[in-house]
């Protein structure tokens, strides 16, 4: 029997629900997703922070404006639902991100806001991503 | 640089072909283009293989097929490797074949595309594409290439008023052109009626991502087509006297952004533009030079945006060119001629290599009753991998 009294649960509380930019520490440009080398000015991200600095993890999210979306009714395996939504967003500081849409009608063009949540499930593992809503 | 010319081509029938192994179908595409070529008995003059593949390690529980189907055909020793680059493998390969040529490794070699893809469900084969977008920005999220596909026919029917009407009339075109085909998957034809505006199109045209229907998208299908190449200055041209030489004037390949949210204008297919100038560059020609051209209509909008892009229309206008039908066989510039992807079907690593051997067939004059062109010069074909992040466009002629 677990003796729940001496469990660290914090250790097990699922990571925190933010999706990342990564900041350029060379120039601060900020990458979604993670690059190795940095597109403006060049410098290297080194994952292990060994051979070069860390670059930041910047929390991405906030307010965003649908560029397009669709409504997919033929979903890959590990997808157990009629249809689901997606769009292309872009954030107010210009990064640009692909996930889940909320709205049932979107329109190209409607202000929405990011969550974050559970975009795929897998055994053992959930996968936390984008999600868009009305703002 | 050495002038490569195609000398032999084969193909097999596309469609559902998961009964067979796939080694065995590509072998048999292979065969053909000996035969083709006319050297089944002097075959061991091909120097190198290069195989087109995408899916046989996730697909078909096989790998290193390279070397398993130069032993199927009786070709060792010749040099075997194999090829992937997503669904532009077929002219990538091609691509490879063309270079070993030009830097003298090889004076003969063999190019050979197939895919098996119906062996899994139609779920799992969705997945196994979708496994090429980024991992953690865009395939977690369950998106699919007919996902972006739609959001990409979304934005330019927003920008360029494109109608629902006008994409069924490219798949109606393109089944006109897929039925005189004895190897397309979809083999028949569809009136607009019947897949646009109708209670019928209701039920059979489907929504599979909003807009895109069933008919705005290219079935999932097996089969295997294959090229026999040879340096046109090489001693080994005296065995392939059956037929003249289509020659490979150009090609061009060129990438661009992995995730598809990174583009600029995410109506812009740069890899597309540049894949094209790089190959009209090196075969000294234009758009206005090409006499037909097999696009990449894995979804149709592709077929209209790859046309603009490679010069043939001005943004937004080949939506006209298919209404008053100049790309239909008979039109100013014939577009899909085998039907395209829509109709003649998608077998991944086959497919660039498909695209090639319809080039090849047209300019030799011996496309089947009805999908002959009249008198080509210059063919284009435009392979487009991912969601046009790896494209690779061949310009061949007429020696």
């Amino acid at each position: 029997m677990i003796d729940t009294n001496v469990v660290d649960f914090e250790k097990y509380r699922p990571a925190r629900l933010e999706v990342y930019a990564y900041k350029c520490p060379e120039c601060g440009t900020l990458h979604y997703p993670a690059p190795m080398i940095c597109k403006d000015c060049s410098a290297r991200r080194d994952p292990s922070g060994v051979l070069f600095s860390s670059w930041e993890k910047v929390p991405l999210g906030g307010k965003c404006t649908l560029l397009s979306w669709t409504r997919v009714y033929a979903l890959p395996e590990g997808f157990d639902a009629r249809y689901l939504l997606f769009g292309i967003v872009e954030f107010e500081n210009g990064l640009r991100a692909s996930g889940r849409l909320l709205v049932e009608e979107p329109k190209i063009g409607m202000k929405l806001v990011s969550k974050v949540g559970v975009v795929r499930e897998k055994i053992g593992e959930d996968v936390y991503g984008f999600m868009f809503d009305r703002s | 640089m050495r002038k490569v010319g195609i000398v032999g081509i084969g193909h097999t029938v596309f469609g559902n072909l998961s009964e067979f192994d796939l080694v065995d179908i590509m072998s048999f595409a292979s065969a053909d283009a000996l035969d083709d070529a006319g050297i089944r008995k002097e075959r061991k003059i091909v120097d190198q293989v290069f195989v087109a593949n995408v899916g046989a390690g996730m697909l078909n529980h096989q790998t290193a097929i390279a070397s398993s189907l130069v032993s199927r055909i009786d070709l060792e020793p010749a040099m075997a490797e194999t090829v992937e680059n997503g669904p532009a493998s077929g002219a990538s390969a091609l691509k490879c074949g063309y270079t070993a040529i030009a830097a003298g490794l090889a004076d003969v070699v063999m190019v050979t595309g197939g895919e098996v893809m119906r062996a899994v469900t139609g779920w799992k084969a969705t997945d196994f594409v979708a496994t090429l977008l980024h991992p953690e920005a865009e395939y977690n999220y369950g998106l699919t290439l007919p996902a972006f596909a739609a959001m990409f026919t979304r934005l330019y029917m927003e920008r360029y008023g494109l109608t629902e009407e006008e994409l069924a009339m490219v798949a109606v075109k393109d089944h006109d052109n897929g039925i005189k085909n004895p190897y397309a998957h979809v083999p028949y034809t569809c009136t607009l009626e019947g897949i646009y505006g109708s209670s019928d199109a209701q039920v059979v045209n489907n929504l599979i991502a909003d807009p895109l229907r069933l008919y705005n998208m290219c079935p999932v299908s097996d089969g295997a087509a294959s090229l026999i190449l040879c340096a046109l200055d090489s001693a080994k041209m005296k065995h392939f006297k059956k037929k003249p030489p289509v020659v490979i004037r150009g090609i061009g390949a060129a990438t661009d952004t992995h995730c598809i949210h990174h583009r600029e204008d995410p109506l812009e297919l740069k890899a597309v533009r540049l894949s094209a100038e790089r190959a009209y560059k090196m075969a000294g020609l234009g758009p206005k030079d090409i006499s037909f051209a097999e696009l990449h209509d894995a979804f149709v909008i592709l077929e209209l945006a790859i046309s603009e892009e490679v010069g043939f229309f001005k943004k937004g206008k080949s939506r006209d060119a298919v209404v008053q039908g100049l790309t239909r066989i008979g039109g100013k510039l014939p577009i899909n001629t085998s039907g395209g992807l829509k109709a003649k079907g998608h077998p991944l690593g086959a497919t660039g290599v498909s695209q090639v051997f319809e080039l090849v067939k047209q300019l030799r004059g011996e496309a089947e009753e009805g999908r002959q062109v009249g008198n080509p010069i210059h063919g284009m074909a435009v392979n487009f991998g991912g969601f046009g992040n790896n494209v690779v466009t061949t310009i061949c002629s007429k020696e």
